[in-house]
């Protein structure tokens, strides 16, 4: 009786105990899963990957308010910027401009788009639409949460006197140290702009990248920029090439070619929370016989300087820029203040004064709520 | 034409300049990181980005920054030893 009951006991004995082995090996496989699928999200995470996409940008709202005018919420802006890498090789950058007009309208614009294949340490070959490499308040400072005020300096923007970008092929990168000081450059060729009439009538350098030169001959340009000191930039860049003129109004509806030069001066510096930066651009078409528009010297010109106040968060902007074309010159003080609530993500109140040649003055106050991700 | 064909014969004899690719100085990458990064905008903070992000923007750097290929590993590295899990707060 007693060898039946140690028997059935020791048998259940060896049961459970096989029961509870196989619940372990069960545990154990799901837990060699699961760390299998953390490992392949870490992976992921990390970037484990030849290839891969980030999405950057920026966004920006506006309010205007001034003499003459009425009291807008301006403007609206986004901007997403699209990143694909591949490997340490090639990196394609493309940046789509989404605004709202005064009708409610959106305006859209493809501002670059551009692939760069990195030949070596020294030099990237870029294809594609790219912000002109003219000065740098075009390429590297107009983003909203880049810009220290809520507008651009006179004669920056679309049409004035600074290049907005290109179509063509630049070769670019930083050079090895040359006398203990870095140093960087660009060369590039591109189709070339058109002289003529803006929408409104204006006439204008139309230096917006397209893609085709209108028959004229294309654009050689270079911008060379030392590093004097950490901080510190010096740049000096220029372009020269023939501008299609499609003004042309006699019927044979063929483009007149005038000659184009464009130079640039920059400067950058910053340390401990002092920001000064100034350019000048300069455009410049030449006259053509059988046409009856003039050519012209397009030029402009900015200063500005700001101070970010340790712990608080706030910074003062002072700005003049000065922007001259064949039927107008105007010149711009602008002040601002601005409130970092991070150093993407910032507030500005500004107001400016412009001075004009052949209209009053007029004065605004803007403010912008900026953004860059 | 003839500029298209004058930038090709440059590039690729140029492009056969070895690739001197060494190993990343986190070193340099502070210095060029404290020299560069707040020249065209305000500083966006390691803690700013993933590490997976870091690596993308990095690159664009390169290019706005005209940053040397090493410039840029160098940076890169010094950037991604910065990052501690606290940045996610
Ligand atoms: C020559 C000017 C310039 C310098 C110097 C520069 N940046 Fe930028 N950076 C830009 C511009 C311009 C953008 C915005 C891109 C755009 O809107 O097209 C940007 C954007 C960024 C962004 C946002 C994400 C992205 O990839 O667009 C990060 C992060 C960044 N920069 C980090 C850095 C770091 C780190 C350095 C130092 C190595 C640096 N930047 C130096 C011009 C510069």
């Amino acid at each position: 009786m007693n060898k039946i009951i140690l028997s059935i006991g020791l048998s259940s004995l060896v049961a459970s105990m096989l029961l509870a082995n196989q619940a372990d090996d069960a545990k154990i496989q799901q837990l060699l899963k699961d760390v299998k699928a953390l490992n392949a999200m870490k992976a992921d995470l990390e970037g484990n990957a030849r290839s891969g996409f980030q999405l950057a940008g920026y966004a920006s709202f506006d309010w205007t308010g001034g003499s003459g005018g009425s009291d807008d919420f301006s403007g609206v802006k986004f901007a997403p910027i699209f990143h694909y890498q591949y490997g340490t090789i090639f990196q394609f950058e493309g940046e789509l401009e989404f605004e709202i007009d005064e009708k409610g309208e959106t305006v859209t614009a493809l501002e670059y788009a551009a692939g760069t294949i990195f030949l070596n340490d020294y030099m990237g070959l870029q294809i594609g639409q790219f912000m002109s490499p003219i000065g740098q308040f075009v390429q590297n400072l107009h983003p909203s949460w880049i810009n220290k005020l809520p507008s651009t300096p006179v004669g920056f923007g679309h049409d004035g006197a600074a290049p907005t970008s290109n179509i063509g092929m630049a070769l670019r990168g930083g050079l090895p140290k040359i006398a203990n000081l870095r140093s960087n450059y660009v060369v590039f060729v591109a189709n070339a702009p058109r002289f003529g009439f803006a929408a409104d009538g204006d006439t204008i350098i139309d230096a917006t990248g397209k893609s085709s030169s209108g028959g004229a001959s294309q654009l050689l340009g270079a911008r060379y920029a030392l590093n004097p000191i950490g901080g510190m930039e010096i740049g000096i860049s220029g372009a020269t090439g023939e501008a299609f003129d499609d003004t042309n109004t006699s019927g044979t509806s063929q483009n007149i070619f005038r000659t184009y030069s464009a130079m640039g001066a920059d400067f950058m510096y910053n340390d401990q929370g002092l920001d000064v930066k100034a350019e000048y651009i300069q455009q410049k078409v030449g006259d053509n016989v059988s046409s009856t528009l003039e050519g012209g010297t397009w030029t402009a010109f900015y200063a500005q300087v700001a101070y970010q106040i340790n712990g608080l968060n706030i910074e003062p902007v002072l700005r003049y820029s000065d922007y001259e074309n064949p039927e107008n010159r105007k010149k711009q003080i602008a002040v601002g203040l601005n409130y970092l609530f991070a150093n993407n993500l910032i507030a500005k109140l500004a107001y400016e004064n412009d001075t004009n040649s052949n209209i009053d003055d007029v004065s605004r106050v803007r403010a912008q709520l900026a953004f860059g991700f | 034409m003839k500029k298209l064909l004058i930038i090709a014969t440059l590039l690729s004899s140029m492009s056969l300049m070895a690739n001197d690719v060494q190993p990343a100085d986190t070193i340099n990458g502070v210095q060029i990181w404290a020299d560069t990064c707040t020249r065209c905008h305000n500083l966006r903070e390691p803690a700013a980005l993933s590490k997976r992000a870091w690596k993308y923007s990095m690159t664009h750097m390169r290019v706005r920054a005209g940053l040397t290929g090493q410039e840029t590993r160098d940076v890169l590295a010094f950037i991604l030893e910065s990052k501690t899990d606290e940045d996610a707060k």
